[in-house]
């Protein structure tokens, strides 16, 4: 530890800290304008000058990384050092004027405006924030100076314009740049969204959502700066208990279970198929995930109704049945629409003033205490156009009528073709099976009913189980619904495999087949028929074995089986012709 | 059998652009023809500093020095000279005062007062034969310093010396050293560079040394690496020094073929190799931060130096790097002792100094002298006074951002102090004299303007204030200028002194400053509307008087038809249309038209 004087005050501090630290001990205020924390100091802007003196020798230097040596006296604020900053910000304010921050820290020193030029345009003071952070930290090494004198600049590679392919869109030189002269515009989608709420982008380490179970941070790989370039690594530098772990791998778990309660759940409906909705081409066309992320009190808005232009919307369309109900799509109803559109109306009518219309088909208020909602979203003026709409378009009487779109539809009630104005419109699209629906099904011989969901065993007698015994169904992936029969649907399914599992035994019905190790040749040909997966194969006695509590005893594999080794128990053909001579026989004395 | 006579034909840059090489095979092909060859050698060597006389011919040993010798002067010499024993006269160099022409190279005075030390070799050696320079005693310093002394031994011996950085920061090479051996590196790695980065324009001290004496600075950086203990060494030389280049490298071949370089150096164990960098024309590289950014593969902007390169440099190990001059000065010392050395030159400054000597003189070329000599002696003995018998008005020393010295400290001695004292610099050695001719304003502008081009950008003070420094000045040559300019610009050259990175920024307020200082009147006349030296265009007028005899040659020359006139009658300027190019000025022969 050495001591220093600064403006008066003695500090302690160790040898070779910078007297920007130093100071801030003293809780002596210093400005900079190119130095960052965690990043190398540069001492370009020379804003942070203070003067120096070690026995005779006066020296200016600059606090960012002058190391602090035992028995200096530093001077932070007399006229030599103002007069230094003043003439220094005077000059940065000749090159950009009208920059916020050079504004502010001028007019601190006494210069409203600079006698060295005036530029409005330029917004880079050349600080070079961006290009270290780029190089140094993010090691992405895309930003960098080029040019001399008064025609440096910080370019992308060869000044191309776009730098997409070796720019990793972290978005770190923005986030530091003090001017606000660098923005980030995604070209190639780099940045991570949560996919089907793209209202803006998140940091690569984030809380996937407020509800998120267990609810920690987790690093997106596709983001994250350190899995990219090896550079950054910032996160684990201030984790405080080092739970940061950049190694980790994906695993796959290996587990011995008897039951399995498929709950694969759904996607949503892709809006932008059908383009004449304008979702993703028309600013402030939403979908209803993103309309309900917008109106979480923890989202992106922070629960606010707001339109991409930052303004409240004068008039918003619920749109029904994208994609449901719709013979070119799913025919089947998603369910669950009806009533989260009245609940955004709703709240809609609660935290604005807009005027909210609903397009539908025909409202299906049929669950517990639902028609009652309904008859109240309908006292709360709720406009309810019944009929599907057609089209939404950009309105072409610009911004100052009634609304930025039209949505056009056919009034059923009132037999009329319609054109409505609003300012946003929500798309509430179906409830579809999950793209890989198909693979899932073939790993637990799950049928599918002609919609794409799961078939369950019986709609009425057994809804959540399948003819596969002991894997059962909840949820979605069943078929769509709502929160309380999810519910209702999965505690059944899991009393069910409680049941199972207290018994602690399974009942067995008598049929099922038999194989003949003696007999059997090893063909593998039952193996892959059996509808229920209950053959599988012994590599060591090289026999096909039949599992007695998964076999359903169908016969498939009896009557298939080349070498005659698999009968069904007490179904042998011996029997059964002994039955049907039994059968004859008495037809005989008839 | 030895040859009679050797013919040493400079091979310098400037006489090589005068077609010395030409000349040279003109000359080997006069004396095959005539059956000289066997007799008489003819040698190409390197720059002898007179460049303004190339190409140069140096007849050995008699050392008859002729001038401007074409090719078609070749028969007459080889006939006269080296064939009848008669020197040519009309091809000899006659000083300015001297009506007869001096035919020893030893007897022109602008040879007479240097002292040659870094530039020992010059005129006398081929520059790409290694043989060549150990026959004048090359590499006996080095033998000396590895098998005889300690390093320790050598860093007392520089120090004793008293020789300081010919780069211009006359920092004590002794003390450099010492401090690098005591600097910790981990893996005990130092490294030791070779700047020759040379960017002052007119300045070509570290270009002639390379180029006429390559083995001297090769010598000068295996003492030191031995010094230092350094195994590794660079040189970072402009890459527009092609044959500078090409004769360091090949005598680097050479050295390495002749056990003076790379393993095992002339047996004694020690093992150290040099790696020529070029450098890509950027004038801030030659600042020491800036050059090993450079060599590192990074962009060459300067570093603040509050922790030296000397403890954390290149590749953040130790690092000593000295001029292309310091080093050509290391073997001497080594062999002749500090002592020697110690005893020329001033209190502070010793040993002595290449200068090239530029601009308004009449002897331009480059010039080694004693330190302590006044910059009188040097401008008006050496360099032969102000061309076209002008008057004397400023000397800049020190390259593009060096102050101006005025008449009133002619009496000024070439040292460190002296010099900084002024406000000026010894710098790298560019001496730029500036006669009646030449707007002191304008000048200052021409600097900055340069300054401004070749900062790297890298600091506000550096980047915005030199930009505003040359708004301010080029507003003063266009008249536009007032008092609070000056002032302003006094201010912003204190700033741009006290809080620049480098020192590219902190000197480059030395022209305005001493210009200002010495010469505010000019300053003064400029905010009044006058430019007296008749530079300014903004601020001159051209006016016919009555020495015109209506001769019409201004009338065809003016490109804006600004002249009125008839033949054989006085002619007119017609202001409103004047832009002010000279054209009138350049082809009257009667002196009628005038410039205020």
């Amino acid at each position: 530890m050495i001591k220093l004087r600064i403006d008066g005050n003695e500090v302690e501090v160790n040898a070779g800290t910078p007297l920007l630290k130093a100071a801030q001990k003293l809780n002596i205020e210093i400005p900079t304008l190119c130095y960052y924390e965690g990043i190398e100091p540069y001492a370009a802007c020379r804003v942070c000058m203070v003067e120096v003196v070690r026995g005779r020798r006066r020296r200016m230097v600059t606090a960012c990384n002058y190391p602090a040596t035992d028995g200096i006296e530093v001077f932070t604020e007399n006229e030599r050092v103002r007069r230094a900053r003043r003439l220094n910000l005077e000059m940065l304010l000749g090159r950009c004027s009208e920059v916020p921050v050079i504004r502010e820290l001028a007019a601190k020193y006494g210069v409203e405006k600079s006698r060295f030029g005036y530029d409005p345009k330029e917004k880079c003071i050349l600080c070079g924030l961006c290009v270290r952070m780029c190089s140094d930290i993010v090691k992405a090494n895309v930003l960098s100076f080029a040019y001399s004198g008064p025609r440096r600049k910080v370019v992308t590679p060869f000044e191309r314009e776009m730098a997409t392919d070796v720019c990793i869109a972290c978005g770190a030189c923005a986030h530091v740049c003090p001017t606000g002269a660098i923005t980030i515009e995604d070209l190639s989608q780099r940045r991570g969204e949560v996919p089907e709420m793209p209202l803006g982008p998140k940091t690569a380490i984030s809380i996937p959502f407020q509800q998120a179970v267990p609810k920690v941070p987790y690093i997106d790989p596709d983001a994250c700066i350190k899995m990219q370039t090896g550079g950054c690594g910032i996160c684990a530098q201030v984790c405080e208990p080092e739970a940061i772990n950049y190694t980790m791998q994906d695993e796959v778990v290996e587990l011995d279970v008897g039951q399995i309660l498929v709950a694969t759940g759904y996607q949503i409906f892709e809006a932008s198929q059908m383009a004449q909705y304008g979702y993703g081409k028309l600013d402030n066309v939403l979908s209803a995930l993103e309309f309900e992320k917008m109106l979480n009190s923890t989202g992106p808005t922070g629960g606010r109704v707001l339109m991409k232009n930052g303004k409240e919307p004068r008039a918003i369309g619920l749109i029904h049945c994208i994609g449901s109900r719709d013979a070119r799509y799913h025919k089947y109803c998603s369910r669950v629409c009806c009533m989260y559109a009245l609940k955004f109306a709703h709240l809609v009518k609660d935290r604005t003033n807009a005027e909210v219309y609903q397009f539908y088909i025909d409202m299906r208020a049929f669950g517990k205490g639902y028609e009652e909602f309904y008859s109240r979203i309908l006292d709360e003026g709720v406009n309810m156009i019944r009929g599907k709409a057609a089209e939404v378009v950009e309105a072409t009487w610009g911004n100052e009528r009634e609304g930025h779109l039209l949505v056009r539809c056919e009034d059923t009630l009132i037999g009329k073709f319609r054109e409505v104005p609003v300012d946003m419109v929500v798309l509430c699209a179906a409830i579809e099976p999950n793209a890989d629906q198909d693979r899932i099904g073939q790993i637990f011989s799950l049928s599918r009913s002609p919609d794409g969901f799961f078939l369950e065993r019986h709609p009425k007698l057994d809804p959540m189980g399948t003819v596969n015994d002991g894997i059962y169904l909840a949820g979605c992936c069943q078929g769509p619904k709502d929160i309380p029969d999810t519910v209702a649907q999965a505690q059944g399914a899991a009393a069910r495999i409680l049941a199972l599992i207290s018994k602690g035994e399974v009942f067995l019905d008598p049929i099922r087949a038999c194989i003949d190790e003696n007999l059997c040749g090893g063909c593998k040909v039952c193996n892959n028929l059996c509808p229920y997966s209950a053959i599988t194969f012994d590599d060591v006695k090289k026999v096909s074995i039949v599992n007695e509590t998964l076999c359903k005893g169908c016969g498939t594999c009896v009557a298939a089986c080349p070498a005659g080794a698999i009968t069904g128990s007490g179904f042998t053909d011996e029997q059964i012709f002994a039955e049907i001579e039994g059968i004859l026989a008495d037809a005989g004395n008839k | 059998m030895p040859y009679r006579l050797h013919l040493m034909v400079c091979a310098g840059t400037g006489c090589v652009s005068n077609h010395a090489l030409e000349l040279r095979d003109a000359l080997s092909a006069e004396l095959a023809k005539r059956g000289l060859g066997k007799e008489i050698e003819v040698v190409t060597t390197g720059c002898n500093g007179f460049c303004g006389v190339g190409p140069i011919l140096l007849v050995q040993p008699d050392g008859i020095f002729y001038q401007k010798v074409q090719v078609k002067d070749v028969p007459l010499l080889v006939e006269e000279h080296l064939v009848k024993g008669r020197p040519v006269k009309s091809l000899m160099f006659t000083p300015p005062e001297a009506k007869e022409p001096v035919p020893k190279m030893r007897d022109i005075p602008f040879f007479g007062k240097q002292m040659l030390v870094a530039l020992r070799n010059r005129g006398m050696i081929d520059p790409e034969k290694i043989e060549d320079y150990i026959a004048r005693g090359g590499y006996q310093a080095l033998a000396k310093a590895l098998t005889t002394m300690t390093p320790k031994q050598i860093i007392e011996e520089i120090k004793a010396s008293g020789l300081r950085g010919r780069g211009g920061g006359g920092f004590p090479t002794g003390i450099k050293w010492e401090t690098c051996v005591h600097a910790h590196s981990d893996d005990g790695v130092r490294y030791l560079v070779c700047n020759a980065d040379e960017g002052d324009p007119g300045a070509f001290m570290d270009r002639s040394i390379i180029e006429g004496d390559p083995h001297s600075v090769i010598e000068g950086m295996v003492i030191g690496a031995y010094a230092i203990g350094a195994h590794q060494g660079y040189i970072y030389v402009r890459h527009e020094y092609p044959l500078a280049l090409r004769r360091f490298t090949i005598a680097l071949d050479q050295a390495r073929e002749y056990g003076l370089l790379g393993k095992d150096i002339l047996g004694t164990g020690f093992d150290f190799d040099i790696e020529v960098h070029r450098g890509a024309g950027a004038f801030v590289c030659g600042e020491s931060t800036a050059l090993m950014a450079s060599i590192e593969g990074r962009v060459g902007e300067p570093r603040a130096k509050y922790i030296h390169t000397v403890e954390v440099g290149l590749y953040n190990k130790p690092t000593v790097l000295n001029n292309v001059e310091t080093f050509a000065n290391v073997p001497v010392i080594i062999e002749r002792g500090a002592k020697w050395f110690a005893a020329i030159g001033t209190e502070h400054s010793k040993g002595t100094k290449v200068f090239s000597l530029a601009g308004r003189v009449k002897n331009t070329g480059l010039v080694e002298v004693p330190m302590g000599l006044s910059l009188r002696e040097l401008i008006f003995d050496i360099g032969g006074g102000i061309a076209d018998d002008g008057e004397f008005k400023a000397v800049q020393t020190g390259g593009p951002s060096g102050g101006f010295i005025p008449e009133d400290l002619l009496d000024l001695p070439v040292d460190y102090e002296k010099l900084y004292e002024a406000g000026s610099m010894m710098g790298s050695g560019g001496v730029v004299v500036m006669d009646e001719t030449s707007c002191m304003v304008d000048v200052a502008r021409f600097f900055v303007d340069f300054l401004q081009s070749e900062s790297c950008g890298k600091c506000t003070p550096c980047r915005e204030g030199i930009k505003a420094l040359h708004g301010i000045l080029s507003r003063i040559c266009d008249g536009k200028g007032s008092e609070a300019d000056l002032a302003m610009l006094e201010e912003l050259c204190s700033v741009i002194a006290d809080t620049s990175l480098c020192a590219l920024g902190g000197s480059a307020p030395n022209p305005v400053l001493t210009s200002i200082r010495y010469f505010r009147s000019e300053y003064e006349a400029h905010i009044q509307g006058k430019c007296p030296a008749g530079v300014c265009r903004a601020l001159i007028t051209f006016r016919i008087n009555d020495k015109c005899t209506g001769c019409h040659l201004c009338f065809k020359a003016c490109p804006t038809s600004a002249v009125l006139g008839e033949p054989k009658q006085m002619h007119t300027i017609i202001q409103e249309k004047c832009i002010k190019c000279g054209a009138c000025y350049d082809v009257c022969k009667f002196d009628a038209v005038t410039k205020e």
